[in-house]
């Protein structure tokens, strides 16, 4: 049975800038935001193994398909440090990974759309795996659960390594014939997908709690533009169109088009004609998962229900 | 952490404007090296009278931990990978 800390023991303790480093140091409220939190963390790492293989099976020579799969064997390394933490707070990890439903998984809407062409592994290592190092950057630097943090510096190296794939191949990919257009068929539904992951503007959010615990170091808002800094630049290198641009006069990026807007997943294609959207529409979609939920997460709990006999 | 540090390099030599590095990789799939070689490109023809870069990948003395450094092992040993 833990025994919880007060929330003013915890606040002082923050306040002295200590790390927490197990449940001795925590409050109820701070356990079960650090458990939303890294479930988050833990999901997504764990359903871009399936979600990166999709396309990595397009891989246009044997050394790419080596670098794709690298890139897999990284991010389950990641799910397996997200899962663990989560062990060692009380959750049963076998529970979380091969008998939840595929709708009770927390990973973002963009990897429920399929990733189907070498072009479009490549960009969501560009887009993709950038939005995750904005994330745990920002966790790295800010978070007060010490087994975390420490974890974290061997997971944003890794990542950086993935967003440089992505960035390379881009490159790569934008000089041969025809190529920039590929490209810009996979920026037209990725890029807004991602702008989206970021989550509610900071106006609608709710989860104020983490930013007290200091388990989230930046808002919503704040990351959304820290993603775009580097983003926008690397499209407009390489000439592709995108619906954002900096804005001098409110110093901030914006988004060109309407915004949030429908998504028609099936097409993979936004609906802009149909002007502006709400979060509220945008968190249905979300709630109702994409067309790739039920597939990938059958694909990661085949071999476990299979040995179970199910 | 250089690739010197991790001890990939085993041999540099100039000829005139074109330098030639001898390097091996941690693995026969290491899934960076093209990254890696286009680094070291890049770097090497910022020196003032280098106009060209060769590689020759050598697979002889198989690269393993003790080519790390001194300082390649703790910087390994920091990022919570085990040497």
């Amino acid at each position: 049975m833990t025994s919880y800390i007060s929330e003013a023991q915890l606040q002082d303790r923050l306040a002295h800038k200590q790390l927490v480093e197990n449940q001795d140091h925590m409050t109820a409220q701070y356990k079960d935001d650090l458990i939303r939190i890294l479930t988050v963390s833990a999901d997504t790492e764990l359903v871009s193994a399936p979600a990166y293989y999709n396309a990595a099976r397009k891989a246009p020579s044997i050394n790419a398909m080596i670098s794709a799969l690298a890139i897999i064997q990284d991010e389950m390394g990641h799910a397996h440090i997200a899962y663990r933490l989560l062990e060692d707070l009380g959750v049963n990890k076998e529970e979380m990974i091969y008998r939840r439903a595929a709708r009770q998984f927390k990973y973002p809407y963009a990897f429920d759309v399929p990733l189907e062409s070498w072009e479009e592994l490549v960009v969501a290592n560009a887009f993709y795996d950038r939005a995750g190092i904005t994330l745990l950057g920002d966790v790295y630097r800010s978070t007060t659960y010490g087994p975390w943090k420490r974890a974290l510096l061997k997971v944003d190296k890794e990542e950086t390594f993935h967003l440089r794939h992505g960035e390379i191949w881009m490159r790569r990919i934008v000089e041969e014939p025809g190529g920039r257009e590929r490209l810009q068929r996979c920026v037209d539904w990725m890029f807004l997908l991602t702008v989206e992951w970021f989550g509610l503007p900071d106006d609608k959010k709710k989860h104020a709690g983490q930013l007290d615990y200091g388990l989230k170091g930046s808002s919503n808002d704040t990351l959304r533009q820290t993603w775009m800094k580097t983003a926008l630049p690397l499209c407009e290198e390489l000439e592709l169109n995108v619906p954002a641009r900096w804005d001098e006069a409110t110093q901030k990026y914006i988004v060109t088009c309407p915004f949030p807007a429908s998504f028609d997943s099936k097409n993979k294609r936004w609906e802009l004609e149909k002007g502006a959207t709400t979060w509220d529409e945008v968190m249905k979609r979300w709630k109702a998962r994409g067309p790739m939920n039920d597939y990938y997460v059958e694909r990661i709990q085949r071999g476990y229900k299979a040995m179970a006999g199910a | 952490m250089s690739v010197v540090d991790l001890g990939l390099i085993y041999g540099v030599a100039q000829e005139n404007e074109r330098v030639n590095i001898k390097i091996t990789f941690t693995a026969m799939g290491c899934p960076a090296m093209e990254m890696i070689l286009d680094d070291i490109r890049a770097r090497l023809m910022q020196e003032p009278g280098v106009r060209d870069v060769q590689f020759e990948i050598v697979w002889d003395p198989p690269w393993n931990k003790a080519r790390l450094s001194a300082n390649g092992r703790e910087l390994l040993k920091m990022w919570g990978i085990a040497v």
